[in-house]
């Protein structure tokens, strides 16, 4: 079963207890069991590993030992050949057949060695990858979980209750609500700002003669009367 | 070493504002302080919850629980959610229990502009996303 099956058994199982912890408890502790395993069987292999090392670096020496064995010992046979010495000759060829024997099987058992090492190492670095993505899997998974607890507490504190949280179509219209209002406020004071600029422009449209500054009930009164004067 | 982290982070956005001067209050949530609330001004009804490990940090708002949801129409929101989060700008949908969420998730190096980007568009969102799914949620009561 891949970690994203199992944690999905996890939040799934934990959905169900009427909406309470995320995460059905079991399966997480199943899954830091899972994890707890598999980091002591890379610890296993990494020890296996070095075990099978030590013996390919012996058994590489042997075969070493044996190569140089064989090329002594072909000189050994070369020299009694060239003293004419059969019997000699003989003797060092057939010490020479036992020990290519030998070296025909030890260098099979290294081969075999070799490939093993390559498989092991394989296999300690996919599970080094899988501890990794379960670590991270696991941690998100309880991370999701301290947060649901955070939110029930959140929502304990606004409403006393739990359970119910506020209804989220209600929480949208009060903040468009207030959204709305500090925008009116903003336009406003907006507003007010531009009215003020204009009496300040007024006042110095006065200041210069350029607007009738002396606009009070006697030059009003002028005016009537000069009217009156002209019907 | 991420209660640190975190709290680092509290500190950094305690200093900032978003983009458009709103301010940000951030308090620790929960008794093993690992879990920060965060509330955008004027929009304190959806809290972004704040978590850090190793992996990632998590921003998280919740938006609405099963209750809410019209189950005749269940099944259309989820797929609408799902065709959605592509195309969410940075966040995505998800369900944590029976709670409906909608979340970002930053590399733990992010900058704190970043987390501040992040935090900006997920409060924007939010909003639209309570406003577009509220055709399946149940009618006001």
């Amino acid at each position: 079963m891949s970690i994203f099956s199992k944690i999905i058994t996890a939040v799934r199982g934990g959905a169900t207890e009427a909406g309470q912890a995320i995460v059905d408890t079991q399966s997480i502790r199943i899954l830091d069991q899972e994890l707890r395993d598999s980091k002591a069987a890379l610890k296993d292999a990494k020890t296996n590993l070095t075990t099978i090392m030590a013996e390919q670096m012996a058994l590489d020496r042997k075969v070493k030992d044996l190569n140089t064995k064989i090329k002594e010992h072909e000189g050994y046979a070369i020299q009694a050949m060239d003293k004419n010495d059969d019997d000699l000759a003989l003797d060092v060829a057939n010490k020479i057949a036992d020990f290519e024997h030998e070296l025909t099987i030890q260098q099979g058992i290294l081969d075999g060695y070799d490939s093993k090492i390559t498989g092991l190492k394989k296999m300690i670095r996919q599970t080094e990858r899988n501890i990794q993505a379960m670590d991270r899997e696991i941690s998100v998974v309880k991370t999701t979980e301290k947060v649901q607890k955070a939110n029930e507490l959140a929502a304990a504190k606004f409403s006393g209750s739990n359970s119910a949280l506020n209804k989220a179509t209600d929480s949208l219209e009060r903040i468009k609500e207030r959204q709305q209002k500090r925008e009116d406020q903003s336009a406003a004071a907006v507003e007010l700002e531009t009215e003020e600029g204009e009496g300040d422009l007024q006042a110095r449209l006065k200041k210069a003669g350029i607007v009738d500054s002396a606009s009070s009930a006697s030059s009003v009164l002028d005016r009537l009367k000069k009217q009156k004067g002209k019907g | 070493m991420s209660k640190l982290k975190l709290e680092q982070l509290m500190k950094d956005l305690a200093n900032s504002k978003l983009a458009d001067g709103m301010h940000l209050s951030i308090e620790m949530f929960d008794g093993e302080d690992s879990v920060a609330c965060i509330k955008v001004e004027d929009r304190e009804e959806f809290p972004i919850y704040m978590t850090v490990d190793d992996g990632q940090i998590l921003c998280i708002t919740y938006l609405f629980g099963d209750d809410q949801v019209n189950p005749e129409k269940q099944a259309e929101m989820a797929e609408a959610m799902l065709m959605m989060n592509v195309m969410v700008p940075l966040s995505a949908f998800s369900k944590i229990g029976n709670q409906y969420i909608l979340f970002g998730a930053l590399s733990p190096r992010a900058s704190i502009e970043e987390l501040l980007h992040e935090i900006e568009l997920l409060s924007d969102n939010v909003l639209d996303a309570i406003a577009t799914m509220s055709t399946y949620l149940k009618e006001a009561a």
